[in-house]
């Protein structure tokens, strides 16, 4: 075949930008990727293409205009992609770094059979990183309006919320009880997937936008809720998940035990420089750690440890790898950085010296299925085993953690504490008090950014109905039943 | 012949109709027995030609026209006691058979008569024979009177005419609700005879026409095919004046046009005022024009002039043409369209008669002179009883020619005589050179160019007018940077407009019209040369004024404006105060509807008040009100102009932001609007400039964006038109060529009266509502662009029936073979939103269920299932081996599609059992036709009708190209036409070729659906076919125009219960299978079909799923990822994961799923359900347009009364039987063949006998495959003239031998062997000037050898790919499409030769030197011939000249051989510029 028949998705192979090499990046916090060599991503956007059904937007919780994106970066025309990208997702820079990109856009993407996807996240990271440090900024052509709204929360579904309003005319007021923006973006989430410097960034953007940060501001604490109903057109709240689950292991409540969270905050926070949270923060140099668990948080604990000169870090799951939930991609880089996994394991309990933990009793579990959801793990009788321990994380998951004052404002919760929003004829992801908004992981549980950052977005387009600043939407409702 | 009133989907205007013809006369004035006998017996020799009706006996009509048949005449008159004067007229009248009735109408007559001052004498009753009728000719016969009528005293015969013309008029005008009084003529110079005869029995069915004293001197004759059933007689020709073979495709703009301008005409010779419409809005397309000629006859313009008015040539596309004759054309055409399609006309009035060619010559029309002064000119040659010795002169008129006989002064004029007369009539150059301005763009001021919008406007107008950012990026960027449509694949799965869920552009509730079968769409890319877009702005005149205040009118080269051409027509000082600008903006409170109203009356007033330009704008938004749609502006003030009869005095230009596409352009130009400024499109794309998204071109100012982009408009224009078969712009504007999907009766009657819309659909409330909205949107400087998704898939846009939640079902479901899996699949189709037409339609059972092991076996329902044709070449091998494994495992039929077969798969599994046969007959050898069950003529695809294939040139690799007899990696093109079907009769001939090669096959004709359809289906019945398939406009591509994709065709359900009503309707149903296909998915999807009338069913796009698309859309670019339409060796080596089973377990599936809901409707088979509609009940949509959508039309019933049953898998009843010449070589070449003997053989031959040797031929093939008689030659000696299609399908070792003449098609699908036609050995003629062969010789042939001692007519060697021809003459487009093969001219080409020729070569001699202004300059390069370094043509030509002469006897040749080097330098070698000289010469050493 001639040249000309030949086409990029064959001839350039799917590539990531430079990953620092193992020895040098567990040594730090650094994210471990750097920028695609000279041209790369155009190279690798021209991989794209262009399908009919384009099954990547359709992966995407977001629908980003993928394709469309990848074109105009292949173009060169980086200002314009962004532009783009921000049309649907407030925060690319943010979801290109730690959106599980295989179980999504990629994971959906034609090429991925039989070619490898299209490396679509580390498109969209590397297009806005680039746009932004040319200086390119969000275009605001909305007249103000006069309106307010607060946000209470400054994780993903807030800023996504600030800035859907914001290009509205909206003034958004951003309330978070941390000292710095982005929730578990900033402080959950290990550096060396997000650079805190991109936050911090993104902040600079949405202040530019018109977006008010008051930060070191506890809702219920250091202001009353029942002010923001009375100082603004509108509240969202987007307090997140940070009750975590329980796994009721006897011994969990020994030294040495950490829940994941608090142990992943404390350590961004010592990395910040923010506040001196060594306390909370074990020492690893030399210890055996284990993680239980198999979600992203725990491949984010078990990477942290590794950065912490754990002497081994093993991470416990009681499913197969197949059925994991945490991104392919994580495991890959935890294995590459010496994380050892066990599956099929079931924690059974903390075994404690004294008040120190030494070590986990596990058994082996075999998946069953029984042709409907998950295969579940079932206990093989008679396969204890002991691993020693000299830390356990535990990452089962969190829950909603409910603001206390919810009840007060009639903002109705489900048993396991999520708010409830939407149906009974109220605006999608509008509570039961019609002033107030919410979405996010307080909605979801635990779930991903992406999907906070869809709640975000479209709670601002809710709130913007709410305060009668939006048309009508057009086609299909236009022509709904009457 | 009470008609019945319409139900359901059958129109009586959809009725098509197409024929033989022919004309007969004496030079010198010399009536005679002799040659009205003649006439007879050529009409009898031409029955082939008609059609014949359900009873299988009656024909669709037949007639003849006497001239001055006086003796006779006065005959009759004396017999039946009636005294005639010097100067009298006899007419013919169908009358009622109601004898009061009849006197009524006679009365009538005769008063009208008496009034108009001549003397009715008396009537005569006409004797008929119903016997000679047919069944259904004489049941729906009418009385049959004939009436003489004696001129006033001292009226001429002028004056006595035009008296008779007002009385019929009047008498037509008083009893214009009288179905049964019809005159059929009534002349003091003709007479008209008719009747729905069986063919060739016209004379037994008139006494009358069998008397001695019988004599004329001229005479016409017509034999009609039409495509309906219900037989008519008036619609029998010749009609008063003229006989017409073809199809006037311009009719419906001819007609509305003519009333609109009837107040303008006036003649001081006659009074027109009082006679009702000048033209008869209904009845057939020829009846309208014989209308429109007797007026201009009446009026006082002569026949010669009429004729080339009405019918001009492409006068436009001649580089020589005398200026006087084109000033003629041009100063007609400016006040009068041309009545454009395939024509093929005789004429005959007191003075003249004639015969005429429309100007693509797509009709044949072969004439004689004989040396006692007699000519005829017919559809074929050897109607005549005149030996060779006795002709002088033979030839074939060509395009846009003209032949007559001047009657009075007895000469024969022909077309340059003619031309002499018209140019000669009045100083017409000197006229139009005062009197026309051209605007040329280079001549503007360019400070007329338009500023850029800010970018807030922009974006305000851009979602004003609901672009969305597809639109932008692919439709308009394509437009300007390719000056072209954007090309893409697969078909359209989204919903029709009125099924949208969203609010959708309200051009997408339009559907082109598109030719299919009685009529041919143009060649726009190739024969371009024959189309205009050339535009006038100003007033008509009267036609009948000759005068220079006539030619004052402004020119424009196309109706889509510039902003500078806009400012400088309403600058010019002429309109400066007769222009006036309409805002297309409305109170809110007003309503839509009486905003237009209150439009149309304001524009009226206008009018009425002197103004000529009246400017349709929405430029000017102004907040608070709400935008009028320009096309529903345009289309409601045409529709009032016209009926004020006030439109042809003024010019509608639209300046409006919502034309984008040429689709647009061509809905507005449709219903009326003379010129449009699409200002918005400009804009956008002057911002996609600045924005750096869009190049300019080279060299160019960014503001000549626009030059492009119009450029690429006006090929799309090009296309629409050609998809209709129109040339100009002028025959389409108005014409409202659309069919309306969708559009509530209000809307339609106010804005697009007579255009078809048959489901209703969405009010003027609907409309109005979703342009709030998106005014609102405008408003809103938060709304971004929306992303469009009418093409792509895009989650929040349209939605699209193969979603990837569908793909990916489906892929699991056929991929494991899980029943679960498929469930599931299938209930989220069935379970969808309503967005096709049947998801309004539910399953209504009438019984209750049965079990379901009384059901038909799955078995018996696979054999239903077809998938639908895909070549090798969209798809990859593996792709296509693996779907027909499939198909015949399950024990159905896989399509071949139209780029052949390897040859090593016949015979296996591998082969596909429906064989397509496509305009570019790719592949089509008489191999490939016997290795089928099926042979499938494609008229039409679902993805574009209308329109020609295109295999882009990087998917030609070495296997396609050698199937496809082809060169790698250049691109091949199938013509929109099938070369040798321009009308119904010639389908009827093509499936007796295919029955002759391949005589137990199934003949297939593939249709689209499209208002109309279902009548067409009707003639292709009558044409012999034995399935027919309606495709739905959703049907798939491997690569097709976008606008193509989207706006051509209508659903299935629509088309299919047409055709089926219409054939239960004409007592056809049962001869024909009739298939379905576009977009069925599920078991669901094909009970509904069946319901609705399917007995089969096409899949398409659900097999290629299962084998693994995804639904890319990227097929056209070679690049599928999944390894199925593509010919890339990696991808189809490593990612094509498609196996046969997986197609298998879909079509299981679907057939488990048909008689699980078989078993709930309480039927045991298909069979049982086909057709009754009873079955399925109209549900509610979800959304108020749905609401609206009546599909009641698609459910009646009570088409159902003749009870018909269902044939299953036999052959066809109409079939037509194989000619007794072919029975007889049949017989006497058997042992021959059996034995591979070697043998020669002596016939006589006639134009009946048609198809000669194809039968022969596919005898070969069977038995010997491509090797035919390779080995043991067979030559076949022919003496006579031989009937269409001569040796075609001939096959290697064949040796066709003809002494005489052969007509249309000799040669087509030639793969072997060789054709000799070489005159009589008593002719007297020169062979080099005289016709031999007719239209379209060599067609798609691919190999063998053809000589022919004489002219070959249009289209010489279209699509030829392999053989080598030696011809001394062709008309125009010869080697058309060529792609390999030699051809040697030994005389004149016509013009337009090598267009689209790609491969092979040919040697022109050129004697006038000409050539160079009659090749097409695109593709194809000529040399002279040196006799330096060009050694090898050299020899190879002068081998070929002395081949030639040896074999025909050529004295031209041999006169040629003698003087080679001589005439050496006038000879072209014309080769594709692709090709070097270099590689042509190794070619022909290494062949040497």
């Amino acid at each position: 075949m001639s040249k000309k028949d030949t086409f990029p998705f064959l001839e350039t192979r799917r590539a990531l930008p430079r990953e620092v090499p193992v020895p040098i990046r567990v040594l730090d916090y650094r994210e471990i990727h750097g920028d695609f060599a000279n041209g790369g991503a155009g190279d690798q956007a021209a991989r794209c293409i262009d399908c009919g059904n384009p099954y990547c937007s359709w992966g995407c919780p977001l629908h980003n205009r993928i394709p469309q994106w990848l074109k105009l970066v292949q173009q060169g025309r980086i200002e314009d992609a962004a532009t783009l990208m921000h049309e649907t997702n407030p925060l690319p820079e943010i979801c290109g770094r730690i959106c599980p990109q295989d179980r999504l856009c990629e994971g959906d993407c034609t090429l991925e059979t039989g070619f490898d996807a299209v490396t679509i996240g580390a498109i969209e990271r590397w297009t806005t990183d680039e746009a932004l440090r040319r200086g390119w900024r969000p275009t605001l052509t909305a007249p103000a309006t006069g309106k307010r709204v607060a946000i209470v929360g400054a994780g993903p579904a807030g800023l996504a919320a600030a800035d859907g309003l914001a290009r509205a005319g909206v003034q958004a007021h951003v309330y978070d009880r941390y000292e710095e923006i982005g929730g578990l973006l900033t402080f959950g989430i290990p550096p060396f997937k997000l650079d805190k410097a991109i936050v911090r960034t993104r902040r600079g953007v949405l202040e530019g936008m018109g977006v008010t940060f008051h930060l070191n501001t506890e809702i219920g604490r250091d202001t009353a809720f029942s002010t923001l109903l009375r100082d603004y057109d509108a509240v969202f709240v987007g307090t997140g998940a940070y009750t975590f689950v329980d796994g009721a292991l006897p011994g969990q409540d020994s030294t040495g035990v950490l829940p994941a969270l608090p142990f992943l905050i404390a350590n961004a926070r010592r990395i910040l420089g923010n506040h001196n949270s060594q306390a909370a923060l074990p020492q690893m140099v030399g210890k055996r750690v284990i993680v239980l668990g198999g979600g992203d948080t725990a491949m984010d604990c078990v990477r942290t440890a590794i950065r912490m000169d754990a002497e081994s870090v093993t991470c416990v799951y009681r499913r197969d790898e197949v059925n994991m939930p945490g991104s392919r991609r994580e495991v890959k880089y935890a294995r590459d950085e010496g994380v050892q996994f066990l599956f099929n394991r079931q924690p059974l309990e903390i075994i404690v010296d004294g008040n120190d933990v030494c070590g986990v009793r596990l058994i082996e579990t075999a998946l069953v299925t029984d042709g409907s959801g998950r295969a579940s793990p079932q206990i093989i009788l008679g396969s204890e085993q002991t691993l020693d321990a000299d830390v356990v994380i535990l990452a089962f998951g969190f829950r909603a953690s409910p603001p206390h004052w919810c009840d007060e404002f009639g903002i109705a919760r489900d048993a396991s504490g999520r708010l409830i929003v939407g149906a009974d004829g109220r605006l999608p992801l509008q509570t039961s008090n019609p002033h107030v908004f919410a979405g996010g992981d307080a909605v979801r549980g635990a779930d991903l950014v992406v999907r906070a950052v869809l709640d975000g977005r479209e709670a601002a387009k809710s709130m913007l109905q709410h305060l009668q600043l939006a048309l009508l939407q057009r086609g299909s409702d236009v022509l709904a039943p009457a | 012949m009470t008609p019945r009133p319409i139900r359901g989907l059958y129109d009586a205007a959809f009725e098509h109709d197409s024929c033989g013809f022919g004309l007969i006369a004496n030079i010198d004035g010399r009536a005679s027995t002799w040659l009205v006998d003649q006439a007879f017996a050529a009409l009898a020799k031409m029955s082939h030609r008609g059609g014949i009706n359900a009873d299988g006996v009656t024909g669709d009509g037949c007639g003849i026209l006497l001239y001055r048949p006086d003796v006779w005449l006065r005959g009759l008159a004396r017999e039946a006691g009636i005294a005639v004067g010097a100067r009298y007229a006899a007419g013919v009248v169908f009358v009622d058979r109601d004898p009061l009735r009849a006197a009524v109408q006679q009365k009538a007559l005769e008063r009208c008569l008496r009034e108009e001052g001549t003397r009715p004498r008396g009537w005569r009753d006409v004797p008929v024979d119903d016997g000679a009728c047919g069944p259904l000719g004489s049941a729906t016969r009418p009385c049959v009177r004939q009436i003489f009528v004696d001129a006033a005293d001292g009226a001429d015969e002028a004056q006595f005419e035009r008296a008779l013309f007002r009385a019929r008029r009047r008498a037509r005008t008083e009893l214009a609700d009288d179905e049964t009084f019809y005159t059929v003529s009534l002349s003091a110079a003709t007479i008209v005879y008719k009747a729905m005869a069986a063919p060739g029995h016209l004379r037994e069915v008139f006494p009358d026409l069998q008397r001695a004293d019988l004599a004329a001197c001229a005479a016409t004759f017509h034999q009609r095919f039409s495509t309906n059933t219900l037989p008519n007689w008036r619609l029998a020709q010749p009609f008063r004046l003229l006989a017409h073979n073809g199809e006037i495709n311009t009719i419906r703009a001819n007609r509305t046009w003519m009333a609109s301008r009837a107040n303008k005409w006036k003649s001081p010779l006659v009074e027109f005022s009082d006679l009702g419409a000048l033209v008869s809005p209904d009845g057939s397309d020829s009846q309208s024009l014989d209308n429109m000629l007797e007026v201009l006859l009446a009026g006082g313009i002569d026949l010669l002039a009429a004729m080339r008015i009405l019918i001009p040539p492409a006068y436009g596309a001649q580089e020589n043409i005398d200026e006087d004759l084109e000033a003629f054309y041009e100063y007609y055409a400016l006040h009068t369209e041309p009545w454009d399609g395939p024509a093929g006309l005789v004429i005959c009035d007191g003075r003249y008669a004639a015969c005429t060619l429309d100007r693509n010559g797509l009709r044949p029309a072969r004439w004689a002179r004989s040396a006692d002064g007699h000519i005829i000119a017919a559809s074929e040659a050897g109607l005549w009883d005149v030996s060779d010795e006795h002709i002088v002169a033979k030839g074939q008129l060509g395009p846009g020619e003209m032949l007559g006989v001047d009657l009075v002064e007895h000469a024969l004029l022909d077309s340059k005589a003619i031309d002499r007369i018209n140019a000669a009539r009045a100083p017409f150059k000197r006229w139009l050179r005062d009197g026309v301005a051209y605007l040329e763009s280079h001549l503007i001021d360019p400070g007329l160019a338009a500023e850029p919008f800010a970018p807030d406007v922009l974006a305000r107008y851009q979602k004003q007018f609901a672009l969305t950012r597809e639109e932008r990026d692919v439709v308009l960027k394509a437009l300007a940077e390719d000056e072209a449509e954007a090309t893409g694949s697969m078909g359209d799965d989204t919903p029709i407009a009125v099924m949208s869920r969203q609010s959708r552009s309200l051009y997408d509730y339009f559907r082109q019209a598109f030719a299919q079968v009685t009529n041919p769409p143009i060649d726009p890319l190739r024969e371009r040369l024959v189309m205009s877009l050339v535009t006038q702005i100003g007033q008509e005149g009267n036609v009948f004024d000759l005068s220079p205040e006539n030619a004052r009118q402004l020119m424009l080269t196309s109706p889509v404006l510039s902003q500078r051409k806009l400012r400088q027509v309403l600058a010019l000082t002429e309109y400066a105060e007769r222009q006036r600008k309409f805002d297309l903006y409305h109170d809110e409170h007003d309503g839509l509807q009486r905003a237009l109203l209150t439009l149309c009356r304001d524009v009226e007033d206008a009018v009425r008040g002197g103004v000529v330009v009246v400017l349709l704008s929405d430029r000017h938004s102004t907040p608070g009100l709400l935008p009028i749609h320009a096309l529903l502006a345009t289309g409601a003030v045409h529709a009032h102009l016209l009926k004020c009869q006030l439109r042809s005095d003024c010019n509608i230009l639209v300046e409006t932001g919502n034309m984008r596409d040429a689709h647009h352009c061509a809905c507005l130009i449709g219903f009326g609007a003379t010129a449009v400024y699409p200002y918005l499109a400009y804009q956008t794309l002057y911002d996609m400039n600045r924005r750096g998204e869009l190049r300019g071109r080279e060299g160019e100012a960014p503001s000549e964006i626009g030059r492009s982009y119009r450029r690429g408009i006006r090929k799309g224009l090009l296309k629409i038109l050609s998809k209709m078969g129109i040339s100009t712009i002028a025959g389409y504007r108005g014409a409202g060529l659309f069919e309306i999907v969708g559009l509530a009766a209000e809307v339609v009657d106010l804005c697009f009266p007579g255009t078809p819309s048959r489901i209703g659909g969405a009010t003027f409330a609907d409309i109005e509502s979703e342009y709030r909205a998106q005014l609102a949107a405008a408003r809103d400087p938060n709304y971004a662009l929306p992303a469009g998704g009418l093409m792509k898939a895009l989650p929040d846009g349209e939605f699209h029936m193969y979603n990837p939640a569908v793909v990916g079902a489906l892929q699991a479901a056929v991929r494991t073979g899980d029943v679960a899996l498929y469930r599931q699949y299938a209930d989220a189709v069935n379970t969808r939103a309503p967005s096709a037409l049947r998801d309004l339609l539910a399953l209504n059972p009438q019984s209750s269920p049965i079990k379901i092991d009384n059901v038909e076996s799955a078995a018996a329902i696979l054999k239903r299932f077809d998938s639908a044709g895909m070549s090798l070449g969209a798809l990859s091998p593996e792709a296509h081996e693996a779907l027909a494994i499939a198909m015949n495992r399950l024990g159905a039929r896989s399509n071949s599609g139209e780029g052949g077969e390897d040859p090593a798969r016949y015979g296996t599994e591998r082969s596909s059992k429906i064989k397509q046969v496509a305009s570019g007959r790719f592949g089509v050898t008489p191999t490939y036709l016997v290795n089928a069950e099926v042979l499938q003529i494609k008229i039409a695809q679902g993805a574009k009708p209308g329109e020609g294939g295109q295999l882009p040139g990087h998917k030609v690799n070495a296997l396609i190209a050698r199937l496809r007899y082809a060169k790698p990696g250049i691109g091949l093109i199938s013509p929109p036409p099938h070369h040798d079907i321009y009308s119904i009769e010639d389908l009827a001939q093509l499936i007796f070729d295919l029955r002759e090669v391949n005589p137990t096959a199934l003949i297939s004709v593939k249709l689209v659906a499209h208002a109309g359809v279902g009548t067409i289906a009707a003639g292709v019945v009558k044409a012999g076919a034995d399935l027919i398939t309606i495709s739905g406009h959703d049907g798939g591509t491997g690569a097709s125009p976008w606008s193509s994709i989207k706006y051509a065709g209508v659903p299935w359900e629509l088309g299919l219960a047409e055709t089926h009503q219409t054939l239960v309707r004409n007592g056809l149903r049962e001869r024909v299978i009739v298939q379905t296909d576009g977009g069925m998915k599920t078991g669901l999807d094909v009970v509904k079909a069946a319901i609705l009338g399917a007995d089969s069913f096409g899949f398409g796009t659900a097999p290629m799923v299962a084998l693994g698309c995804k639904y890319l859309r990227i097929c056209h670019l070679n690049s599928c990822a999944t390894g199925i339409a593509t010919q890339n060796d990696v991808l189809r080596r490593k990612h094509f994961l498609g196996a046969p089973e997986m197609a298998e377990n879909f079509f299981r599936f679907v057939a488990a799923d048909v008689r699980e809901i078989l078993a709930t409707l309480g039927a045991r088979t298909v069979a049982e359900i086909v057709g009754r509609t009873e079955l399925l009940r109209q549900i509610e949509g979800v959304t108020v347009k749905q609401r609206e959508v009546d599909l009641a039309p698609l459910l009646e019933t009570g088409v159902r009364d003749s009870g018909f049953e269902i044939r299953k898998e036999t052959s066809c009843g109409a079939r037509i039987p194989s000619g007794e010449l072919a029975l007889r070589i049949a017989a006497d070449t058997a042992q021959h063949v059996a034995d591979r003997k070697s043998g020669h053989f002596h016939y006589a031959i006639a134009n009946t006998d048609r198809a000669i040797g194809a039968r022969l031929s596919g005898e070969l093939s069977r038995r010997y495959g491509a090797d035919g008689a390779a080995h043991a030659p067979l030559t076949l000696e022919f003496r006579g003239s031989a009937g269409q299609s001569f040796a075609a399908f001939a096959a290697a070792g064949m040796h066709l031998i003809l002494h005489g003449e052969a007509n249309d098609g000799v040669g087509k699908g030639m793969a072997g062997g060789r054709i000799v036609v070489r005159p009589a050995a008593t002719a007297r003629y020169a062979s080099q000037d005289t016709t031999i062969v007719g239209n379209t010789c060599l067609y798609g042939a691919t190999g063998g050898e053809f000589y022919a001692a004489g002219r070959a007519g249009e289209r010489f060697g279209v699509r030829n790919s392999g053989a080598l021809a030696v011809v001394e003459g062709v008309g125009d487009h010869g080697c058309e499409y060529m792609t390999g093969g030699t051809v040697v001219v030994l005389g004149r080409t016509g013009l337009n030769f090598g267009a689209g020729m790609t491969g092979g070569f040919a040697y022109v001699l050129d004697l006038e030197r000409q050539f160079v202004d009659r090749y097409n300059h695109e593709l194809v390069d000529i040399h002279r011939i040196s006799l330096e370094g060009m050694e090898n043509h050299l020899q190879h030509l002068r081998g070929l000249l002395r081949s030639h002469t040896d074999l025909t006897g050529s004295a031209w040749a041999a006169k040629l051989l003698a003087d080679f080097r001589d005439v050496l330098h006038k000879f072209w070698l014309v080769k594709p510029k692709a090709a070097s000289l270099d590689a042509l010469s190794d070619e022909l050493r290494r062949a040497a």
